[in-house]
């Protein structure tokens, strides 16, 4: 399962969500600031408190909008 | 009347009295978004870093009434965002900063400390003002907040020692906050 860590007031985090929706990928959203948890699982990743990060195996991930990222790290066609 | 009359919710919703800084130095700045490019957060965390050991506190106040960013820092364009801020220093709930329905902390504020004038020899003066003729003209009267980033420094019994505005840099309020700490 793609994972998109997230903020509440995240413009880029919702561009993500909307990206992959619009692509039928389904994801889990880990909000970092609500979660502890999942604070430090994103911290642990991409080494900083900046979001969106995206991961589908935990280790690749892709921080930010980046569609041309998106699409060669989860194998989307254009 | 003065600034520990105040009260304020931080951004986890808890009220906050500021009579709980009494005794501390503090700066207290309305922000911008936590989206973007934003060089004068990571210069306020470098202040906050330095001085808190000997009292300095740092409030930070978000407000998106100058269209969410730091005057002429939208050159780059990022698009990510960063989890409080990127800073440790408290950061209270976002809301207005000036106009009526302004915080009444930065009423008192604006009332104790006039605006003076921007900075001009600051690289972002002139691109602030023409920000401010273009979109909002009506922000350049008078003595409320012009933009993101005015900040005003508070010595340890509550005074409003000075207001700075975005063209000056937190690193620049230094010697000012060494002699009150």
């Amino acid at each position: 399962m793609v994972k998109v860590y997230s903020i509440t007031t995240c413009p880029w985090c919702d561009k993500v969500k909307k990206y992959l929706k619009s692509k039928g990928v389904e994801y889990e959203e880990r909000n970092i600031e609500t979660n502890d948890e999942f604070l430090a699982e994103c911290k642990e990743l991409s080494g900083d408190e900046m979001v969106p990060v995206i991961t589908a195996d935990g280790k690749n991930f892709v921080l930010g909008f980046d569609k041309a990222k998106l699409d060669e790290m989860l194998g989307l066609s254009a | 009347m003065s600034v520990y009359d105040f009260t304020a919710k931080t951004n986890k919703g808890e009220e906050k009295s500021l009579a709980e800084y009494k005794g501390k130095v503090l700066i207290i700045v309305n922000t911008a978004s936590k989206c973007g490019f934003t060089p004068q957060y990571k210069e306020l965390q470098e202040l906050y870093d330095k001085y808190k050991d000997k009292g300095l506190e740092i409030l930070g106040f978000p407000c998106n009434q100058f269209g969410e960013q730091e005057p002429g820092s939208n050159d780059e364009v990022q698009t990510f965002c960063r989890r409080n801020y990127g800073v440790s220093f408290q950061i209270f709930e976002k809301g207005d900063v000036r106009g009526e329905t302004a915080h009444p902390l930065f009423k008192y504020l604006t009332q104790e400390k006039k605006f003076e004038g921007f900075d001009e020899g600051h690289p972002i003066a002139a691109k602030l003002t023409e920000a401010l003729k273009a979109h909002f003209p009506e922000y350049l009267e008078g003595d409320g907040i012009k933009w993101n980033f005015t900040k005003f420094l508070i010595d340890r019994e509550g005074n409003v020692v000075k207001r700075f505005e975005p063209t000056t840099t937190p690193a620049d309020m230094a010697t000012d906050i060494e002699k009150l700490l």
